[in-house]
């Protein structure tokens, strides 16, 4: 074993430095990446030219190239289009519903992102679980994983895989093919979605079936005229104020309504006689006038003792205009990559910008309803909004936002579908028919989708997740130096001293779980980066096939389940209304499954 | 229905005029009652509180969050008796610890050190110069206290609507201004200034309920909706959600709890 040199200090400091900032998250996970590009070579740990070479990287194009197919696809409506099909063939059975969607999810996620193919799917699940009235609980995370699961059946499925054989190219080690993980990637899929069918009821949150898909404390597309038979859940009132409403008081405004009495002003009337449907927070609240507003009765009720309003029994002024045919309220769930994540609600200024109210917040097991314009918004959130559906439908155009209305407001263009079938089936010819390299053959899959107007150069431009491009680039020279300086191979060997002599599947079983917490806890991308270079040398230290130690790294970096932190997961926890626990019960689970099925696989198929 | 607080520095002759403007006023005097109070409803030795409110915390303290709880307590007791209003509050830090409810008149009462000194030398029978240093300790033992748990210096003016000086004026001229200045408009009590008492009140009591488990918390209240801000990334932990549960059960005036986390909480917070 090579001694401990400064340089392997230096590495192995900064290796430390990026897991610390990828735990604490001072700083966003691609930052860190940035961070790490800049300062490997200013420590002369990697040249200029190796800090940089992840940008022109044969994962970073295959990446960029991958996404833009996968919104090329995503414009023309034909992912929408396939819900149709497969539920007639699932029928009504909730366990076949699962089976069906997940099965869908999954052999879409391995041509696209996996959060891609989660957030697209979103809303078609939340039509089905109120269409076919089942919780939307028992469905989101079966789906959800088979999404994650889905990413590990072709080399491009998942940034890992992408990442594989560029990290395996400094070792001469024989590259990876499209189609070499399938096999295994398969298997992963039917196992996955196997522990929910047969365990699904005890590892589920079961929810309430009556909901039609929703928990609790949440209730979507509901509209004045259908008003929730729970006393917990949020109604529409109308109230009048007295004539002499402001003559002894300090002007009431609209917001004050909603701080001091938690309920939302939906409508309300102007003088002289205009009825305004999601008032601004600044409106006056004025003498002998009628307001709309939705809450919990007791805060209603509440509301109109102290401000000596009437409470009427029914709508009356306003039965027409927030009628079920012209307003409501519906659930909508921030998207990845959405313009809204990262501002709060008083920034982003709903009632201005597209005249809807925002009724409340759910997050993470807690839903918000004080205050919410202080509450700085995150991919995931579930925001419940009311408004007219004209001004719904122009809020949904915008994007960013994932609605369970029905998708007619998108812009799509489903006359390209063939076109992007033919280009995608074009890029995987080149590949395996003609041994094309990733990157090459699916830029030339993506560039053909812009030339034949599936979607626009600038579309293009904007589907390319930035973050991740960085991320990835910004950790391949932290793999670089990892390996130039000779500190993977002292940490290989060091491990290997203290475990002593192993045999071959005890070693990538222990890479398996390895990788599974550092997945866990830092980006996969990450883990990849760190690991594979480590277990490269480990395995080629003990005498077993490095390949195949690099593989148990780029299949089990995806075995992220236990926790929320897979960002499919983060998406789905919302609308799903699931706890941490939920995750630990389920993943857990699916984890062991996952690993013990993956090494049978990869020594079944590579005859370990 | 007004709240008068008098802050001053030791042997300035704050107390003699409290206790007149009370008695002229008619109105209650309180001081030391808020020790006992929050000695008894929060299980805690009033010489703590005493030493809390009185010396500043030191390094260790900052970490320990001793003093900020004890700090609480007080808070919370001195807010609940002064909540019906017609009250003279003579103890320490009232200005701050009721900070936010608009019918409170702060007076601060100076008085000029060689006055102070001599009325320590005649009861304590020390020489002039020992007499000078133990007030000058005394007063920057207070600037530390309030230094530390609110960054502000006891001596600025801003932050009183009334402050006197005992030296031409004397004590009857300074219980005149405040009895004519608690007449005025602004420190009347109204229907919104009473809400936003007890609103402080329920906020308090959330935040003493929970200050020596959960340090880090603000409470905010308004019209009885309770709002906890967590820092950073604190999650609403088991040990956490069953206190809440045991606080909304406990206090009546509580309509709705619910707990930010990663929000920043607003000056008012408690």
């Amino acid at each position: 074993m090579e001694p401990l040199t400064f340089d392997m200090i230096l590495v192995m400091a900064m290796i430390g430095l990026a897991i610390f900032l990828f735990i604490v998250e001072w700083v966003r996970v691609d930052v860190v990446a940035i961070l790490m590009m800049v300062t490997l070579p200013l420590l002369h740990l990697v040249t200029p030219k190796e800090a940089f070479v992840g940008l022109s990287s044969n994962a970073v194009v295959s990446i960029i190239a991958v996404i833009i197919i996968g919104a090329g696809m995503d414009r023309t409506g034909m992912i929408n289009k396939l819900v149709a099909p497969v539920l007639r063939i699932a029928g009504n059975s909730s366990s076949r519903i699962i089976i069906a969607i997940s099965v869908t999810v999954a052999v879409i996620s391995s041509f696209m992102q996996n959060i891609g193919a989660a957030a697209l799917f979103l809303p078609a699940i939340q039509r089905i679980s109120k269409m076919q009235k089942i919780p939307l609980s028992r469905l989101l995370m079966p789906i959800g994983f088979s999404a994650i699961l889905g990413g590990t059946i072709t080399l491009v499925g998942c940034s890992p895989l992408i990442l594989l054989n560029d990290l395996l190219a400094p070792f001469n080690l024989e590259p990876f093919g499209l189609f070499d993980v399938t096999p295994i990637g398969l298997v992963l899929v039917f196992s996955g979605i196997t522990c929910f069918v047969l365990f699904g009821r005890f590892i589920l949150p079961q929810g309430d079936p009556m909901d039609g898909g929703e928990s609790e404390s949440s209730s979507s597309s509901t509209s004045p005229d259908h008003p929730q038979p729970d006393a917990d859940q949020t109604e529409f009132y109308e109230l009048r104020t007295p004539d002499d409403f402001t003559d002894y008081r300090d002007p009431v405004f609209v917001e004050d309504l909603r701080r001091r009495y938690l309920l939302n002003v939906v409508a309300i009337t102007e003088p002289p006689d205009f009825k305004v449907i999601s008032p601004m927070p600044d409106v006056e609240v004025r003498s002998g006038i009628d307001l709309a507003v939705c809450g919990l009765k007791k805060d209603a009720l509440r509301m109109a003792s102290v401000e000596g309003m009437h409470l009427k029994d029914n709508l009356e002024v306003y039965k027409d205009s927030l009628s079920a045919q012209t307003a409501g309220s519906v659930e909508v769930v921030v998207g990845p990559r959405s313009a809204f994540s990262g501002k709060s609600l008083k920034e982003i200024n709903f009632q201005d910008r597209y005249h809807v109210t925002p009724l409340s917040v759910y997050r993470q097991e807690e839903t918000y309803r004080a205050h919410i314009g202080d509450i700085v918004i995150q991919v995931g959130d579930v925001i419940e909004l009311y408004g007219t559906w004209k001004r719904l439908t122009v809020l949904h155009k915008e994007g960013g936002l994932l609605f369970s209305l029905p998708s007619d407001a998108e812009e799509m263009r489903p006359e390209k579908t063939l076109w992007a079938g033919f280009w995608l089936v074009t890029a995987l010819v080149m590949i395996m028919g003609f041994k094309i390299q990733l990157s090459v053959a699916l830029m030339t899959g993506a560039l053909g989708m812009i030339l034949t107007k599936v979607l626009s150069i600038d579309e293009a431009y904007q589907s390319v997740d930035w973050r991740t491009i960085f991320l990835l680039a910004g950790l391949i020279p932290l793999g670089i130096a990892t390996e130039k300086t000779g500190a993977a191979a002292w940490i290989a060997h060091s491990i290997l001293s203290v475990i002593g002599d192993v045999s071959p599947i005890v070693l990538l079983t222990v890479i398996g779980i390895l990788s599974t917490m550092f997945t866990l806890v830092i980006s996969n991308v990450g883990a990849t980066v760190l690991l594979v270079p480590l277990v490269v040398n480990m395995a080629i230290a003990a005498h077993t096939d490095p390949r195949m130690a690099a593989l148990v790294v780029g299949l089990a970096t995806s075995n992220s389940f236990m926790l929320p932190t897979h960002q499919v997961n983060a998406l789905y926890m919302g609308p799903g209304h699931y706890r941490t626990v939920d995750f630990i019960k389920a993943g857990a689970l699916v984890s062991v499954v996952f690993l013990v099925v993956m090494i049978a696989m990869i020594s079944l198929v590579y005859g370990i | 229905m007004t709240i008068i607080t008098i802050s001053r520095g030791s042997f300035s002759m704050g107390k003699i005029v409290a206790e007149k403007v009370a008695q002229k006023l008619n109105y209650d005097l309180i001081s030391r009652e808020v020790l006992l109070d929050a000695s008894s409803r929060f299980n805690v030795p009033e010489m703590k509180l005493e030493k809390a409110i009185h010396d500043a915390p030191g390094i260790l303290e900052r970490y320990r969050h001793g003093k900020q709880s004890y700090v609480a307590y007080i808070r919370s007791a001195l807010v609940e008796r002064v909540i019906g209003g017609n009250v003279v509050y003579h103890g320490l830090a009232g200005h701050l610890l009721l900070k936010g409810i608009p019918h409170v008149l702060k007076v601060r009462i100076n008085a000029d050190l060689e006055r102070r000194a001599a009325i320590v030398m005649e009861r304590d029978q020390i020489p002039a110069p020992d007499a000078r240093s133990r007030i000058m300790e005394d007063d920057k033992q207070r600037r530390k206290w309030t230094h530390s748990l609110y960054d502000h210096d006891p001596w600025d003016t801003s932050l009183y609507d009334l402050t006197i000086c005992i030296d031409k004026l004397s004590i009857e001229n300074a219980v005149d201004y405040i009895c004519q200045a608690a007449d005025t408009e602004g420190f009347k009590s109204s229907k919104k200034s009473i809400q936003k008492a007890k609103d402080m009140s329920v906020a308090c009591h959330v935040k003493a309920s929970l200050v020596e488990e959960f340090p880090n918390i603000s409470v905010t209240c308004e019209y009885g909706n309770v709002l906890i801000y967590m820092k950073g990334k604190d999650q609403v932990t088991g040990k956490l959600s069953k206190k809440l549960n045991h606080i909304r059960e406990s206090i009546d005036d509580i309509h709705h709890l619910e707990t930010h986390a990663g929000t920043e909480p607003p000056p008012d917070a408690v």
